[in-house]
């Protein structure tokens, strides 16, 4: 017993010692990364999964995170921290398309791969992969208004006021409101994405007494259930995102029609793959990558059967449950839970 | 005189909401003259001189200088119409440097650099941060600075009550000079001494009037107390008789004094407090009342002397040491001493529950019960007791006594304890301290309202300038008597026997 | 001793601090370059500018707690006013950006003065109204800049007669700070108003009876803090390209230079060179702990504890200097 433990662990070294030899011509790579929202489990489970995604692919040695709360302008002082750190290549999830654009050109210039990831970005050296958030919205706005019965009211909960994947969302919202006439907006608000602050927001609405229909979120969703439940009030449909909490709700809550539309967080991953694939030579044919979301209603049974699939309770009530996206990442789900990067 | 006065201020009155502070002072300053201006505690003295240096504004009331009417609003207009004031604390900006202070109010640097070396300080460097100069030294730049632009009228706010006597001589002689030529100075001070030596006419007000104008000759104290007293003269003039000394010899006082001094301000304090006995403090503003108490509360450091309690010299580094010798501070302002958003129960229960010396769980049944003791005895209105902020000032008041009630303290330290409240809860106040007194707690009574003494005290310490000039039973304590001591004359024609404390007899010299 | 601590020796602590960091990053990177100041150089400029802005108000002995969205605000107006503009209008913006920056800070002084409601209250409400206002001119970041504005703050200055070497190391960034907090900060410290500003600031009833008139400098006072805000504004404008209406985290790190740079919270103490170069060491530490690739979550506690180290060792040795 002892013995064979060894012996897996000298051919696992063997293994991993083969491995870097090989990969020696095409790396290991340094990668940079920068995010601007720091404590929100979408942004977290994006940071597990580049983290996972760059132990996972073996040819990344270090990763170099800058990972706080600021804006376009603390994120151009971040990458060009990157960029004096000499990193291989940036995975940047951008505060801004166009607002950190000067520091990606900088980056290009100083041979450094750039990837944005989950929000496009202007600066046209870069590369883009990302959720479809016009499309999000879209699917899961007219997947709403066809379960209200294509009239009604409906509560629109939205994200950060001024934020760009905000922007984009309203966008879809909008896009599917034009095509039900009938619907109209009882109440529209911002939720700035912060639990605590949409269930205080639906909680009051809920006792103005004004009659409402439907709710459609911006991936703030599971408060909501709670709040609709605890406070008695008959359920509507509502729309959110993959949310681990949300999920779980629409498998178990009696008598809850809603809908999950996916946004994974693991486009992190996906980004690392992505940049990786460059560095190695292996430049996708356009510069933009979409990847498009699936919406998942517990209204048919193989949304139901997708949901009851996806529903994970191991994982934060917060972090989406799409944990990774296939041909795009490569890590295991204990790899992403763990959250370590290589050399940790 | 014929020459025209140059200020002359008429029938200035102010009235803060319901309350007169001034209803008809005059003031009138002659080229050439120094002036005294003087008033007991609340004759409106201090807001007459906030009226003419701009600090507030007048209701009604007339200023002139040199004949011209001027509206002051603000010190920077005071000082272009040519009156210019030196403060009891420093004007000047404490993180600036001198040069700077300088600048900021527009004086003239070589002036004043003459000025600062006519009075006697003759190395002073200008780069000098304001904080880093020595008090004494700070009021010579104020005066200096003062003296630069040369005013028409310089007024001199309790200008010496700081400085040492030999930086005090000298500024009373620059005042003189500046008098010789020409100008006027208007002279606030506590001191007969120095009036004497140094003005030529006074103003006296009293409960918001210009009473009198009197020449200053020798003898003229005596006249100026009449005046400050009013009618109160004929009514204390009879009292003082004979009195009992009310001091008990023999048995170990609970509190001793013994030559205490505190910074400056204190210089010499000895007394007994002893179980049993009310004793009353009076001093007139700034005499080193503060210091006292702060001293005797352990907030304050004495710089030295020895205070004993119960026979021991004790050294308090820290109020919870008072607190543990038995000594409670109830302080003049409820404010300092309330946590005014809690309870009246929380407030009383404070500080006998939050003994620093025992840590843990508080025994609320017997804390219940104390309090509720206390707030009987004390017959607190308990309609607002949820928040203290909320019951009257002299229920308030009576909150700040009974917590040491409750804590049991044996000695209690009142410093003012009925400023601002009504008459009926001051009686309370009044029975409170003397009940307390009959239990044998010892307590020590600061009050600025001097006909109190009589109703409280058994015996009365007057302090003036930093030092006991007198103590005395309070049979004879009328406020006429203590308005004297408390200027630093003699209580009467004779001098007293018992008193063992300096007598201000001999400190006025002729002058 | 004490006044040593009080005036030159800490910003002299500052500089030696500044230096030693710099040598340090170069020893973690030894190709940190002319280059890699200049990228420190546009990351401190907004914060300097919020820097300044607080500086002057807590000078004066308040507060400002709108000043991050004084510069969303002032930012968004000059980002949408420039979209879509040709490059000369720009021309008119600048001043136009500053002339709003100055009215909003006079009027947070005034409200503060009429209203007697405490500065920290003011402020406050100013906050989430400028925050508003600045929504309301763009609801989603955007706007352009005027190319002539970006080329501001990129590159190097040069300098006639002076070698390449040397103005390397000279981003025009640092020049425009240098000149936009000159302008405004050198002529106020040489007159009365300026000796009036720290007057009130360092005791109100003295100012007074010197002949301070403390509403209007107080007023002042804001009104320069909001100058330095739309100062900061424009710079994330110019950095960015774009106007962001949501606030980026300067209150709190304008306040926390402050402290940093040895001007005391209560007003009348301090200058402006110990703020500025504050902001560079926080900046720096930044870059280092980016350099160092130390976990993120732990970042934020390091940067945290040199403040908190660096301000009490400050005022552990000032009253050292005290009791001596």
């Amino acid at each position: 017993m002892r013995n064979s433990k060894y012996l897996a662990m000298l051919l696992g070294g063997a293994a991993l010692l083969a491995s870097a030899v090989a990969s020696h011509a095409e790396g290991p790579y340094t990668i940079g990364v920068s995010n601007t929202v720091q404590g929100n489990g979408w942004r977290e489970e994006m940071i597990c999964a580049i983290k996972a995604q760059a132990l996972a692919s073996g040819k990344v040695d270090k990763l170099n995170i800058a990972h706080r709360n600021t804006d376009a302008a603390g994120q151009l002082e971040d990458l060009r921290n990157l960029i004096s750190a000499g990193v291989d290549a940036i995975v940047v999830n951008p505060a801004d398309p166009a607002g950190i654009k000067s520091a990606l050109e900088e980056a290009t210039k100083a041979g450094i791969v750039v990837v944005a990831v989950d929000q496009t970005v202007t600066e046209p050296t870069a590369y883009i992969i990302s959720n479809n958030q016009e499309e999000y919205a879209y699917l899961g706005a007219k997947w709403l208004f066809e379960t209200m019965g294509g009239k009604g009211s409906v509560v629109y909960m939205r994200g950060a006021a001024g934020a760009s994947a905000d922007s984009d969302r309203d966008k879809g919202f909008k896009k599917a409101l034009a095509e039900f006439p009938d619907v109209t907006v009882a109440h529209e608000v911002f939720t700035g994405w912060q639990q605590d602050q949409a269930k205080q927001q639906i909680l009051d609405f809920i006792s103005s007494g004004l009659p409402f229909d439907g709710i459609w979120t911006s991936g703030i969703d599971n408060v909501i259930v709670d709040a609709l439940v605890e406070s008695q009030t008959p359920l509507v449909p509502v729309v959110g995102a993959d949310n681990a909490g949300f999920v779980g709700q629409l498998t178990s809550v009696e008598g809850l029609k809603g809908a999950a539309v996916t946004n994974p967080g693991s486009i992190g991953g996906a980004g690392v793959t992505l940049a990786l694939q460059i560095l190695d030579g292996q430049k996708p044919a356009e510069q933009t990558v979409l990847v498009d979301p699936q919406i998942w209603a517990n209204t048919t049974d193989e949304g139901m059967q997708q949901l009851k699939t996806a529903a994970d309770p191991s994982l934060s009530p917060e972090w989406p449950v799409s944990i990774s996206i296939p041909d795009w990442t490569t890590y295991t789900k204990e790899q992403i839970v763990a959250c370590k990067g290589p050399g940790e | 005189m014929t020459t025209s006065p140059l200020l002359d201020a008429t029938g200035v009155a102010k009235n803060y909401g319901a309350v007169a502070a001034l209803r008809n002072a005059s003031l009138s300053v002659l080229p050439g003259e120094v002036h005294a201006l003087m008033g007991a505690n609340g004759a409106g003295k201090s807001t007459l001189v906030k009226i003419l240096t701009g600090a507030v504004s007048a209701d009604s009331g007339s200023i002139l200088i040199r004949g011209q009417a001027h509206e002051i609003r603000s010190p920077a207009q005071a000082r272009r119409a040519g009156l210019v004031s030196v403060y009891q604390e420093p004007a000047l900006i404490p993180d600036l440097d001198v040069a700077s202070n300088l600048r900021l109010t527009r004086t003239p640097v070589e002036p004043f650099r003459q000025w600062v070396r006519e009075l006697g300080v003759p190395d002073l460097d200008l780069g000098e941060t304001a904080r880093d100069v020595p008090l004494a030294i700070q009021r010579v730049l104020d005066l200096a600075r003062a003296l630069a632009i040369e005013p028409d009228v310089l007024l001199l706010d309790e200008m010496t009550a700081a400085l040492p006597s030999d930086l005090a001589e000298k500024v009373l002689d620059v005042v003189r000079r500046q008098a010789q030529a020409g100008r006027s100075v208007i002279f606030i001070s506590h001191r007969f001494l120095e009036i004497a030596a140094l003005c030529d006419r006074a103003t006296v007000l009293r409960d918001g009037e210009t009473v009198g104008v009197v020449d200053i000759e020798p003898g003229v104290e005596e006249r100026i107390v009449e005046l400050m007293l009013g009618s109160r003269m004929e009514k204390a003039r009879a009292s003082a008789a004979d009195a009992d000394d009310g001091r008990q010899s023999g048995t170990t006082p609970r509190i001793g004094v013994r030559k205490l001094r505190v910074g400056a301000k204190l210089q010499d304090v000895s007394f007994d407090l002893h179980n049993g006995e009310v004793l009353g403090i009076v001093a007139l503003e700034g005499q080193g009342q503060d210091q006292l108490f702060g001293a005797l509360s352990g907030s304050t450091r004495p710089s030295g002397g020895v205070i004993e309690v119960d026979g021991q010299a004790v050294e308090f580094a820290h109020p919870t040491d008072a607190v543990a010798a038995g000594i409670a501070y109830v302080p003049g302002d409820r404010a300092d001493a309330l946590l005014m958003q809690q309870s009246v129960h929380h407030n009383i229960a404070l500080p006998f529950s939050a003994n620093p010396r025992s840590w843990g769980p508080i025994d609320t049944g017997r804390e219940r019960d104390i309090v509720r003791s206390a707030i009987e005895r004390l017959q607190i209105d308990t309609r607002a007791q949820g928040e203290v902020q909320r019951l009257s000032g002299g229920n308030q008041q009576k909150v700040t006594i009974a917590r040491w009630i409750a804590a049991d303290a044996r000695t209690i330290l009142c410093f003012d304890p009925t400023r601002g409240i009504d008459v009926r809860t001051k009686k309370e106040i009044y029975q409170l301290l003397r009940q307390l007194a009959e239990q044998g707690k010892s307590i020590l009574f600061y009050t600025s309202e001097l006909e109190e003494v009589q109703l409280v005290c058994d015996r009365v310490v007057v302090i003036f300038g930093g030092k006991v000039v007198d103590i005395m039973p309070a049979g004879i304590a009328s406020e006429a008597v203590l308005t004297r001591a408390s200027y630093g004359l003699p209580r009467d024609a004779k001098p007293a026997s018992d008193t063992s404390a300096v007598n201000a007899s001999d400190k006025l010299g002729p002058s | 001793m004490t006044a040593f601590f009080r005036g030159k020796g800490w910003v002299t602590g500052l500089f030696i601090m500044l230096a030693l960091l710099l040598v340090f990053t170069r020893v973690i990177q030894p190709n940190y370059g002319a280059n890699d100041f200049g990228s420190l150089v546009r990351a401190v400029l907004p914060f300097a500018f919020a820097v300044a802005a607080q500086t002057v108000v807590v000078i004066a002995g308040g507060i400002d707690l709108s000043v991050a969205s004084m510069m969303a605000l002032t930012s968004v107006i000059a980002a949408a006013m420039m979209d879509g503009a040709t490059e000369e209008f720009a021309l008119l913006v600048v001043p136009f950006v500053l002339l709003v920056g100055l009215s909003l800070g006079a009027l947070n002084g005034i409200l503060i003065v009429v209203t007697r409601v405490p500065d920290i209250v003011v402020t406050l409400a100013m906050l989430f109204v400028l925050q508003g206002a600045a929504l309301l001119v763009l609801d989603a970041p955007g706007g352009s800049a005027a190319e002539w504005l970006k080329e501001l703050v990129v590159g190097t200055a040069s300098v006639p007669g002076v070698p390449e070497a040397v103005t390397d190391w000279i981003p025009k960034g640092l020049l425009l700070l240098l000149v936009c907090l000159g302008i405004v900060w050198i002529p106020l410290r040489r007159s009365w108003l300026g000796l009036s500003i720290y007057a009130i600031g360092s005791n109100q009833l003295a100012a007074f009876r010197s002949g301070v008139p403390v509403a209007r400098t107080r007023i002042i006072a804001y009104a320069i803090g909001g100058l330095f805000g739309a100062m900061g504004g424009l710079t994330l404008t110019m950095s960015t390209g774009i106007g962001a209406p949501i606030p980026g985290p300067y209150l709190l790190a304008s306040v926390a230079s402050v402290v940093l740079g040895g001007v005391v919270l209560g007003g009348g103490r301090g200058g402006l060179i110990g703020p500025i170069v504050a902001v560079f060491i926080l900046r720096l530490v930044r870059t280092d702990l980016t350099l160092l690739a130390i976990d993120p979550n732990v970042a934020a506690i390091v940067e945290g504890t040199i403040m908190v180290v660096v301000v009490m060792l400050g005022a552990f040795l000032a009253m050292r200097g005290r009791t001596q």
